[in-house]
């Protein structure tokens, strides 16, 4: 008697009742967001900064930005639009990250048991991208509403009377903190996710990347709050003038209010 | 040539052990502490069994091997998953904290059901070689392979199922159905063998989703823990990178 | 009461139980596997070294075949060995590899070209040939003519369990996990199954099975220095013993490994030695080629382990705090093949050393490693006095090792046991044999006596400890019974031992908790583990002669004039505190390798009258025969093919002998 019976056979895969497509493209949709949104605040954070380099400077970063260099006048459209782009992306991210929030007080109290006892630099982390992400839910709304419904407030002037006339410098304050650790570990998080830079020794390349990490995120952070103070620098001294915006010495011949 | 076991001053260490029998109504989850005198070369292995005989003959945990080979001792110790047998005292603080590896049913004590857990992560995954054929004549050559190839599969295939990288992973204990690194390092092993007759479809199939390689957040608890150093985080990646492709291909 | 019917009850789920499992289940039998533990912690895993099967792949195993396998395993075992079975044993083991292969084991494998080896201390340069590249590649291991040893870098015995593991899950065997065998169901001819108690909640479950096989591995741990897993206690042979029905066969016949790392007793693989590894004594002396000028520290490991402890009772021993030890030297073999082939042998040494054995010499002593004896069987892996009992592997008496096991020839049987002896147990269940009438008063009454021994023991007020009585168990063994014997220590270590295995019946739990409860296991355990250290420690006695393993100094002759047979003990009632012993003769006048000198070790043997009758009947049959193919030549010396299971017949290609 012998009955033949694969078990190599049991189970060939049947590849015929296909599994959604969406976890993939979902997956690399919070991915390519979050790439987007980090590369821009890095763009983003020079462009403001800019405020260091003088008033004029700054004040061509807004214009060129509303096309007034190409089309000799501002065209704040362009700034809502491109607002809105990110807003887009922004919610996008959001929507997808809220995906891997604890999704119960059980599983954060998990989570956080098990941070507290692991002692591991990359699961500590990962809690602080959450509280960040999550405060960036409504400050990072807050700032873009404002820049997309008020473009044309975007210069020298008109951001400094925002910081300071319109008290929005703590939530800058916060929101800088919050962007730069939680863009700071997105990015890196996503070169390791998807095997970035690996070349041979990936304990190597993590530990680079680390390094690299927190220097860019402090760079950033000093960068940032030099920029903010110095807005409100400006703020305070502008505020007598609420509200008028700025305009260049090019522009008016040295004359200043 | 020196002596092989060094010797370190003998130091009174004080080992607190999560006690818990869960199937004792009465039962409740505490830390209970015992102190025994160092030995040179000590290990968890034989700190514990020293306590078994000599303090508390009812204290609970499993080791088979006791050489770092079976992966049947992986227990927290100090905060972070490890296999006891081989962990060195004089490695650690006079305060030794010991628990069992969470996201595991809790047999008792420091003794848990990866078994089970295995098991069915074996089932689901089908961590078997899939062939198309029945079995070859086994009188005949064997198939042959590449050198470097069988190396690569026995990197991957090196896993002693031991549920460190579970018990390190924050999403694993988050969500239960995560498949953990150890699962998607089978997927990554058995995609490897040309044995295996699975296309990357199929392998889809089985960890193309959130509780697979797109719920891994990279925290690389698993990376850090792992007893065997498999080279999880690589392997992740590149299975990622591989679903990717395949969902939106 | 909870009964559980099944057709193939396997107790033990390493590799030579799931292997059996499988082989059933393949033949539309149901199988449950019981476990201690998950079976992919089970010590098989710890079989690092390799399983050796004659491919003849590499170059150095050019010509090898079934025949010269069968011939080193003969010499190995000193004699002792059943032939036959060893032919079935060689026969299998290449099909086992390549089954194995197409599982998914991913062996190691030839690559063409050139690459440097370490022969006898000499780096030395071979040519693997071109038609062997990608097929599966052979090492060195200790005992044999040519290179055998099949392997997976170093992690040989885990690579395999899990492959055969996951085919188990493939398919769909249920393996009972935490789950001890304690009690063998029978009538006194029939076997029915196993009292199973459950090692969580203590429950006690009735196995019925139309057979039953154990294979629980080797009873290390009745010695205190082994190698074997915490696991490895001999339950499955005690059960079997218990009976006073089954026989275990050749229980004196106990392998020390030459390698045990000073003082764990942790493993540390033959592949150091097979690679090139060197043995050094405290002056840095490398000493084998005084002993064996032959094969040097790749004698057989009874042999190598006898010439250390005599080169350390010579004074030549290193020495430490904990004693005396020698030195593995593999510093030679250089880093790269270090951390790529012997990479757990390295991971052994930072974690229980703390050294690099790159750069340092390893501290090691021979420690208890492999039990040859265990439950005797016939061909079929069915018991001899026990109808519907099998076992398979270490725990079983097959009888393949005789008095001594090559390296590479345990792993090696786990599978092929377990192939052949799942064929056997699936014709068993098919035959008329197999039908089960269940004698449910007998499944009630077993499962009532083991209840009462549970509970005498968690009601009992014995003053007696019992890991206490274990440990001196284990000091007796290791200091009394080890690697030279005396009749002094054996007459001491039997007394003691008894009167040990009298205390353990006044045992006393601190902790009476019928659950997870480790004193309890250990309690019922050591009065198992005393009744199987007395087989071996009987046995031993009376065995007055060296064979193998075996070793009297005061006897250090080995007489096949007398001895050569195969010690039966059986425990014929509960109350006994020895157990009785009988013999079982080998025929030379059927033998294909009549008795001689091994080639290695001592040349100090007393011939069996037959022996030369038998060698002049070989040789003129040979001279009749000559010319004639080899496998008509051993068909016509000793015929054993058709006690294969017909799935597992027929020749074996090898790159010098194509099939056609």
């Amino acid at each position: 008697m012998n009955t033949v019976f694969h078990v190599t056979d049991r189970s060939v895969p049947l590849s015929a009742k296909a599994r959604s497509r969406w976890p993939a493209r979902l997956d690399l949709l919070q991915s390519g967001t979050g790439l987007a949104l980090g590369l821009f605040m890095w763009g983003h954070m020079f462009f403001v900064a800019t405020i260091l380099l003088g008033k004029d400077a700054m004040w061509a970063v807004a214009r060129f930005f509303e096309g007034y260099f190409f089309f000799g006048r501002s065209l704040y459209w362009l700034v809502s639009l491109i607002v809105a782009i990110v807003f887009a992306l922004f919610i996008t991210h959001a929507a997808l990250a809220l995906r891997k929030f604890p999704a119960s007080y059980r599983q954060y109290r998990t989570y956080r048991d098990h941070m507290a006892g692991m002692k591991h630099e990359d699961t500590t982390l990962w809690y602080w991208q959450v509280v960040t992400g999550f405060a960036l839910f409504f400050m990072a709304s807050v700032h873009l509403y404002i820049m997309m419904t008020r473009p044309e407030r975007i210069g020298p002037f008109g951001s400094a009377d925002r910081m300071w006339s319109d008290l929005m410098w703590p939530l800058y304050l916060i929101m800088l903190f919050a962007v730069e650790f939680h863009g700071g570990i997105g990015l890196y998080r996503l070169a390791l996710k998807w095997g970035w830079f690996e070349r041979g020794d990936p304990d190597a390349t993590r530990r680079k990347l680390r390094a690299f990490k927190w220097a860019i995120t402090a760079f950033f952070l000093v960068l940032g709050v030099a920029t903010l103070v110095a807005y409100v620098k400006i703020g305070i001294e502008h505020a007598p003038f609420y509200g008028q915006p700025y305009e260049p010495a090019w522009v008016t011949g040295g004359h200043q209010p | 040539m020196s002596d092989p076991v060094s010797t370190p001053a003998l130091r009174k260490l004080r080992f607190h052990v999560l006690r818990h029998d869960p199937r004792d109504a009465t039962s409740v989850p505490h830390f209970q502490t015992y102190e025994i005198e160092e030995a040179a070369g000590m290990t968890l292995f034989i700190a514990l069994n020293e306590i078994r005989e000599q303090i508390d003959s009812s204290l609970a945990f499993d080791f088979v091997c006791r050489a770092g080979i079976c992966g049947s001792c992986g227990m927290v110790i100090n905060g972070r998953p490890g296999l006891a047998c081989r962990t060195l005292t004089q490695d650690l603080p006079a305060d030794i904290t010991l628990a069992p590896l969470p996201a595991f049913e809790l047999i008792a004590d420091l003794s848990v059901n990866t078994g089970k857990w295995m098991r069915g992560m074996s089932e689901r995954l089908e961590t078997w070689v899939h062939s198309l054929q029945g079995d070859p004549d086994l009188r005949r050559l064997e198939e042959r392979m590449d050198p470097d190839l069988a190396d690569r599969i026995y990197e991957l295939d090196r896993c002693v199922e031991c549920g460190c990288c579970v018990a390190a992973c924050g999403t694993a204990r988050m969500r239960e159905d995560f498949v953990g690194a150890v699962g998607l390092n089978k997927i990554a092993r058995f995609s490897l063998d040309p044995r295996d007759k699975r296309t990357d479809n199929d392998f889809y199939e089985l960890v193309g989703n959130d509780d697979g390689v797109f719920g891994c957040m990279t925290l690389l608890g698993c990376q850090d823990v792992c007893p065997k150093d498999l080279p999880l985080q690589t392997q992740i990646a590149f299975l990622r990178r591989k679903m990717a492709r395949t969902g939106l291909g | 009461m909870k009964v559980i019917y099944t057709d193939v009850l396997v107790i033990g789920g390493g590799l030579a139980g799931l292997r059996v499992a499988i082989g059933a289940r393949r033949r539309g039998h149901d199988a449950i596997v019981l476990s201690l533990v998950p079976p992919k912690r089970s010590h098989s895993a710890a079989a690092q070294g390799g399983m050796q099967a004659s491919l003849g792949n590499v170059i150095k195993g050019q010509g090898d075949n079934e025949d010269v396998h069968f011939e080193d395993t003969v010499r190995g075992s000193d004699w002792g060995a059943d032939q036959q079975v060893v032919r079935m044993f060689v026969n299998t083991a290449p099909k086992a590899v390549r089954e194995l292969a197409a599982w998914g084991v991913p062996w190691s494998r030839v690559r063409q070209g050139d690459r440097d080896v370490i022969i006898n201390g000499q780096k030395v340069t071979i040519t693997e040939r071109n038609e062997a590249h990608g097929l599966v590649a052979q090492r060195d291991f200790g005992g044999t003519k040519k290179w055998r040893t099949c392997y997976v870098s170093d992690g040989t015995g885990h690579a395999m369990l899990f492959a055969v593991g996951d085919q188990a899950i493939a398919s769909g065997i249920p393996v009972h996990e935490r789950k001890e065998a304690v009690a063998l169901i029978h009538d006194g001819s029939r076997c029915y199954g196993a009292v199973v108690r459950d090692l969580v909640t203590g429950e006690l479950t009735a196995y019925v099975a139309k057979a039953t096989a154990i294979a629980t591995g080797g009873a290390g741990r009745i010695y205190r220095v082994t190698t074997n897993a915490v696991i490895c206690e001999g339950i499955g042979a005690a059960i079997a013993l218990e009976t006073g029905v089954a026989a275990l066969g050749n229980m004196e016949a106990v392998q020390f490994h030459p390698t045990g790392i000073f003082p764990a007793g942790i493993l540390v693989t033959e592949g150091c030695r097979g690679d090139g590894g060197l043995l050094r004594d405290a002056n840095g002396h490398r000493f084998m080629p005084d002993y064996e000028p032959e094969k040097k520290e790749l004698a057989s490991r009874d042999v190598v382990s006898r010439r250390m402890e005599e080169h350390i009772r010579k004074g030549n021993g290193a020495k430490s705090r904990f004693g005396e030890h020698l030195w593995l030297d593999i510093t030679l073999l250089g880093r790269k093949h270090i951390e790529h082939n012997l990479r757990e042998v390295k991971e052994i040494c930072q974690y229980f050393l703390g050294i690099d054995p790159a750069e340092k010499w390893i501290a090691v002593r021979p420690a208890q490693h492999y039990t040859m004896g265990g439950i005797r069987t016939f061909h079929t892996g069915q018991s001899r006095t026990l109808k519907g009992l099998f076992a398979a592997g270490e725990a079983a008496c097959w009888d393949m090792h005789g008095f001594n096991r090559l390296g590479g020839n345990s792993v090696a049987e786990t599978v092929v046991a377990g192939m052949i002896v799942g064929e056997f147990i699936a014709d068993f269940c098919e035959s008329p044999e197999g039908e089960l009438d269940i004698p449910m008063a007998l499944v009630r009454e077993a499962m009532q006596a083991e209840r009462a021994k549970l509970d005498a023991l968690l009601n009992g007020h014995g003053p007696e400890q019992a890991d206490r009585i274990k440990i001196e168990m284990q000091q007796i063994m290791t200091d009394k019974v080890g690697i030279f014997r005396t009749g002094a220590d054996l007459e001491e270590a039997v007394d003691r031992l008894q009167k040990l295995l009298v205390r353990s019946r006044n045992i006393g739990l601190r902790y009476k908790v019928d659950g997870p409860n480790p004193e309890l296991v250990t309690a019922y355990r050591t009065q198992k583990m005393l009744k199987v250290a007395l087989c071996v420690a009987t046995g031993a006695l009376a065995r007055t002669e060296s064979r193998g393993a075996h070793f009297r100094e005061d006897y250090p002759q080995r007489d096949d004039s007398v001895w050569l047979k195969r010690t039966l003990a059986t425990w014929k009632d509960p109350s006994d505190t020895l157990p009785s012993l009988a013999y079982e003769q080998l025929d030379v006048m059927s033998m294909e390798l009549p008795p001689g000198w091994r080639g290695y070790g001592a040349k100090n043997y007393v011939d069996h009258p037959d022996t030369p009758n038998r060698a002049s009947a070989l040789a003129s049959l040979r001279e009749k025969m000559q010319g004639a193919d080899r496998h008509a030549v051993q068909a016509a010396v000793m015929p054993y093919e058709h006690l294969l299971p017909e799935r597992f017949r027929g020749r074996n290609e090898r790159i010098d002998e194509k099939l056609p």
